[in-house]
């Protein structure tokens, strides 16, 4: 029996009012013990918090809650609480889960870190509600949501010159793209007197003379989903972000909020513009993706193939993803296997966040070890802290698609259902850019494993920092469970993104 | 009721068992884990002995045992693992099982007493050994067979290269590996071809590929010949499985590896020639004769290989101044007999060779061990001399072996290599001229035989001592002395067990026991009858009448006289090297025929260019496709990265661009500006 049947449907929305909560209670204890030097009580309220806001989703998702009998339609249709926001939510918890246990480590000795937490459970509140958006006032206001902390959170690092560099541009380009999103909305909300996103879907078809301001308000919102996913024109702010901010923030970035940004596109475009009405009228959307993602999978591969620093080419792979994750908008047609292809996406989101989070995460061990970050200064790690780099030589091969990781299943499926959608080039794209990753990605784990230390073994480690081992831990296992799990993942997926399309 | 065939099994898992053992615990085992070794080859020969007697009541096993792969639909085969018991079988298992514990309590005098190290990997490697040629000869399907037979390949490498440290045992142990692999190729082709021919490769059964061949001959079956007709095509499978027995049994030309095998520990050597590497060869032919029965062309050519490598190594032999080579090149000669015996449709006769040889070729060989450890591993005969007095035990015993491999009346070699002879004289004389150039070729290796054996015998026993270790040899201990024992009354006596001119002298007295063990069982489509039947139905080979007694006449009369010159020429105080008289034609056999040269210089002219060709393919054309792509790629993304330039008002107007490139394009496309 779904749960809609039993709770007060307002319920539904628990799981974004839960990471919204946390982040209020941390601002609270805060604001009573403004000095408070309780590292270890934060980290626990946050990652208390994160864990309850997966269980309660993942409860919901296995439930069927907005599954079984059609989404729940809260506020007059403004939030959405389905499938695909569910699964959503799901994979923005437990990234930031992990990322809270890691920070636990990573901000030791630093001053504001209730406000890091607090800023962190905010976005991810943004970012949740950016999967559960309804109508495009929604949308623009909880990315603006997701945003605004982000862009604080990139210059936490006060003191250092490329942590406020990176925010400044982050907030710059953010601007830039939020004009051009709010922009585009106001296009639409012209030509079909709506905000609602199924209106916008009855109203578009009569668009008539004015297909061409539709057609430009279309262009506008996909480039700002865009910079939210970190895809070419839009990605320019990612590599430096993802390079000077703190690295749990850049996983917490190149992570969940790039899925984030796919889970409302992914509403967006498959809602409010379908296929059958807005193709034939001269808005060839799926194709102007298909353009994004080749353009954004190579620009990123390639980029990547040629950093000599570890967390940029993670930056500039986390771009290349973006591509990967493209098809799932880019691979859809009239009649086609449409949810599959969307659903192959969000499963390979889902795998994207533990093992991309994992990768970042190790990174901030590293950084925490204060060894540099070239691939030069990965130099036989592996003798000395063999456990964090078989965890990181599980990440990289899972990124690059190789069996037998998570990475290998979903990049599979996405690409298969790629093919079944007729879309075969994309698909060809996407494996010889993967084939180019597994060069970068192999690069690290050579120096770990194979190269010898430059400066020799002598250098100590210093103490274990636990919150990063277990969260790096976490990840990995994620990614490893990932694969005997992927089947009932992608099924979830692939059911939630047929209902969109339905 | 349980039954000797449900711990057949165990025959196999007992030597196997000791090598984990050894392999795992052997540090810590007494002697390095060879009461392991001992313990479970005794097992394994008692189990043997069990099978053999129950064989011997006319029962016959064949059993599939595990499936490691099903096939699923029409025309996929299925793979599998199973036992095949038969007279032949259980003969070969009590060879093995015997031939590997004498060799097993004998290293305990050569490895053991001597002090060497690394005897866990030896006792290891010696269970292996033993465990995969006993599956070999157990297993009841060609691919089962060739696994094993490959498994018997790695282990030689193994123990032939187990003084790693030195210069010499490692390269020959990778000739060994790489001449015999390169034999195996084309049985691995053959095993391949078989299955695609037949979709089954059982020895035996109702659906047993040389009974589908058979009935195919006949019209009664129909299998995939890809465009040959059918006696065409089993010639070739024949011949391609023959590609392995060649390599494996160091027949013509691939017999290059088994003179420098010899760089392995002794009683490793006595294993390899005696029961299990060499032997396979030939048990192979002889577990698939039905198959070969049917193609007078394959046969043909086994003899005519049998035949030559029989008298072509036999030269060879003569010359030679290191015991081990003298018995090196004597074993490729006698192998060379069974494959003449086997060509010339003497199953029997073969078989019977393949047995005696066992018991004397170990027996020699543990001999030489003993003589080698007497003279602190010193192998040239020409430093030794006048052994006999001061080790009788090692001489008479030795003696035993010499007499049975010359060929000299009532020791086993004689009844059994004269049986080999006969057979291809009657099948010759009756219209076959291969078999007879075949026959003629063994006739005059028995000279040589002769020759060489006593040869061997006068230079090491016989004389004044030569040296200063012969003069004072290393005494040897019972762990030496036992197996010499067993295997020297073996040798003399084992020949009762088919003594055919003797039996047809008197007309019926002594029983022709091997004939008519193996003439009849339960498996009907494995005896020497159905065999016999099938030689006369398919290969056309009639036999001609001459007097067993006759032909065992001749031979006897040049085994004595080969025996004579050498004792002239080399049974005195002080003999000369009158080899050196030969002059060209004694460098030309001491250097084997410039056999490893000619290999070398193929390998150097035709295969070493080819792989620089495919080098050169690879180097030039794959990489450097490869390398383009990554160079490509490489530049590209420095290109990319430097859009990047860290300038934030570049990025607003790289986005802007962009962003108004997209409209500009798609708005063109779309028609939205008309």
């Amino acid at each position: 029996m779904p749960l809609q049947t039993q709770l007060p449907t307002w319920t539904a929305i628990a799981p974004t009012v839960l990471l919204g909560l946390t982040a209020l209670v941390l601002l609270l204890v805060d604001s009573v013990d403004p000095d408070s030097t309780r590292p270890t009580a934060l980290a626990a309220v946050s990652v208390g918090g994160s864990v309850a806001t997966l269980a309660v989703a993942g409860w919901y998702l296995l439930a069927g809650t907005g599954q079984v009998g059609g989404a729940i339609r809260l506020y007059g249709g403004s939030l959405v609480i389905d499938g695909l926001s569910l699964f959503f939510t799901v994979i923005v918890a437990s990234v930031v889960a992990m990322v809270s246990l890691a920070s636990h480590d990573y901000l030791q000795d630093r001053t504001y870190q209730a406000e890091f937490y607090s800023l962190v459970l905010l976005a991810a509140t943004g970012m949740s509600l950016m999967a559960s958006a309804g109508s495009l006032a929604t949308v623009f206001v909880s990315l603006e949501l997701a945003s605004l902390p982000s862009y604080a959170l990139v210059a936490f690092l006060k003191k250092n010159r490329g942590s406020v560099e990176a925010g400044l541009k982050y907030f710059l380009v953010g601007a830039v793209s939020s004009g051009v999103l709010v922009f585009g909305i106001s296009l639409v909300y012209a030509v079909t007197g709506s905000l609602l996103l199924s209106d916008v879907a009855t109203a578009i078809g009569d668009a008539g003379d004015f297909v061409g301001v539709a057609g430009i308000g279309v262009v506008m919102i996909a480039g700002g989903f865009a910079f939210k996913t970190a895809s070419v024109p839009f990605h320019f702010w990612a590599p430096e972000a993802y390079e000077g901010a703190p690295a749990p923030i850049s996983a917490f970035l190149s992570s969940a909020s790039k899925a984030a940004g796919f889970a409302v596109a992914f509403r967006v475009f498959a809602v409010a513009f379908p296929l059958d009405a807005v193709v034939p009228m001269g808005i060839d959307w799926p194709l102007l993706f298909a353009v994004l993602a080749v353009v954004t999978m190579t620009l990123g591969n390639f980029a990547a193939a040629t950093q000599e620093n570890v967390k940029r080419m993670l930056a500039y792979s986390s771009v290349g993803h973006a591509g990967y994750a493209l098809i799932g908008l880019a691979a859809l047609s009239g009649g086609g296997p449409n949810g599959d292809v969307m659903g192959a996406s969000m499963a390979h989101l889902l795998v994207y966040g533990f093992m991309n989070t994992g990768a970042f995460l190790f990174i901030a061990m590293v950084e925490r070890w204060g060894l540099g970050r070239t691939f030069e200064d990965y130099n036989g790690l592996a003798t000395r802290a063999p456990v964090a780099c078989l965890a990181m030589t599980v990440f990289m091969f899972s990124l690059a698609g190789l069996p037998p990781f998570g990475g290998f299943l979903s990049k599979y499926a996405l690409f298969y259902g790629a093919i079944q959608g007729g879309f075969w080039w994309l698909a060809a794209v996407g494996a010889i850019n993967s084939a180019l990753s597994l060069f970068y990605y192999s690069r690290v784990v050579r120096a770990m494993w194979i190269e010898d230390p430059v400066d020799g073994d002598g250098v100590d480690l210093g103490a274990t920092p636990l919150g990063l081992y277990v969260a790096v831990l976490i990840a990995a296992v994620g990614t490893l469970a990932l694969l005997p799990a992927f089947g009932p993942v992608v099924e979830t997926a692939q059911s939630a993104a047929t209902a969109l399309f339905a | 009721m349980v039954g000797a065939f449900d711990y057949a099994p165990a025959i196999v898992l007992l030597p196997f068992l000791s090598f984990v053992l050894s392999l795992t615990a052997g540090k810590y085992l007494p002697k390095g884990g060879a009461f392991g070794g001992i313990a479970a080859t005794a097992g394994s020969l008692i189990l043997s002995a069990w099978v053999f007697l129950t064989v011997s009541a006319g029962n016959a096993y064949n059993e599939t045992l595990y499936t490691w792969a099903a096939g699923v639909g029409e025309g996929t085969t299925t793979l599998t693992f199973g036992l095949l018991l038969d007279p032949l079988a259980a003969m070969m298992l009590l060879i093995v099982s015997l031939v590997a514990l004498l060799v097993h309590v004998f290293s305990l005098g050569y490895m053991n007493d001597e002090g060497e190290t690394g005897l866990p990997r030896y006792y290891a490697g010696l269970g292996l050994f033993t465990a995969s040629m006993l599956g070999f000869v157990v297993a009841d399907n060609l691919l089962m067979a060739f696994m094993f037979f490959e498994l018997v390949g790695l282990c030689s490498y193994l123990l032939i290269g187990f003084w790693f440290r030195e210069e010499g045992p490692p390269s020959a142990a990778k000739k060994a590996f790489l001449v015999t692999r390169f034999g195996d190729y084309f049985f691995l082709v053959g095993v391949v071809g078989v299955f695609a021919t037949f979709g089954t490769a059982k020895f035996a059964g109702e659906a047993a590929f040389p009974v589908i061949a058979e009935e195919a001959l006949a019209g009664g079956a129909e299998v995939t010949t890809f465009g040959f007709a059918p006696e065409t095509w089993f010639t070739i499978l024949g011949l391609l499985i023959l590609g392995g027995v060649i390599g494996k049994s160091a027949q013509f030309p691939l017999h290059t590896w088994l003179p420098d095998a010899m760089e392995g520990p002794t009683p490793v050597s006595a294993l390899i020639h005696a029961a299990t590497m060499v032997a396979a060869g030939v048990y192979l032919v002889a577990r698939m004769y039905g198959f070969y029965a049917l193609s007078p062309t394959a046969l043909g050519i086994v003899a005519l290989v049998g035949g030559f490598t029989a008298l072509f190594a036999a030269t060879m032999g003569v010359v030679k101044r290191d015991i081990k080579q003298v018995l090196a090149y004597s074993t490729i000669s006698q192998y060379g007999y069974m494959m003449l015996g086997l060509g010339a449709g003497g199953y029997v006769a073969a078989t019977f060779h393949l047995l005696t040889h066992a018991f004397f070729k170990a027996l020699l060989f543990l001999g030489a061990g003993a003589v080698i450890i007497a003279m602190h591993h010193d192998e040239d005969m020409w430093n030794m001399g006048g052994l006999k007095n001061r080790m009788p035990v090692t001489y008479y015993t030795f003696l035993s072996g010499s007499l049975a491999l010359a060929g000299i009346v009532p020791f086993a070699g004689f009844w059994s290599k004269d049986e080999v002879l006969y057979e291809a004289l009657i099948h010759g004389l009756a219209g076959s001229p291969l078999l007879l150039a075949g026959y003629a070729m063994g006739l005059v290796a028995v000279f040589f035989t002769g020759f060489y054996t006593f040869r061997m015998v006068f230079l090491t026993f016989h004389g004044e001592p030569r040296t200063e270790t012969a003069r004072n040899p290393h005494g040897v201990r019972w762990n030496v002395k036992g197996p010499l024992v067993v295997l020297g009354v073996l040798a003399a006596t084992v020949g009762v067990v088919n003594m055919v001119p003797l039996h047809d002298l008197t007309g019926g007295f002594p029983p022709e026991y091997l004939h008519d063990w193996l003439a009849h069982g339960e498996l009907s489509a494995l005896t020497s009858e159905h065999y016999g039947e099938l030689l006369h139905d398919y290969a056309g080979y009639t036999s001609a009448d001459v007097a067993s007694y006759v032909a065992g006449a001749v031979s006897l009369a040049l085994a004595l006289a080969g025996v004579l010159t050498a004792h002239v020429l080399y049974n005195v105080a002080d003999p000369d090297e009158h080899t050196a008289k030969l002059g060209a034609v004694k460098t030309l056999w001491y250097n084997n025929y410039y056999q490893d040269e000619y290999q070398i210089w193929i390998a150097e002219s035709f295969v070493l260019p080819l792989a620089r060709l495919a080098d050169k393919f690879d180097q030039g054309i794959v990489d450097g496709v490869v390398n383009g792509v990554s160079s490509v790629s490489l530049f590209a993304g420095n290109r990319i990265r430097r859009i990047q330039t860290g300038v934030v008002s570049n990025y607003a107007v790289l986005l802007t661009l962009g962003l108004t490139a997209l409209l500009v394009v798609f708005g063109v496309l779309g028609g939205w500006f008309v």
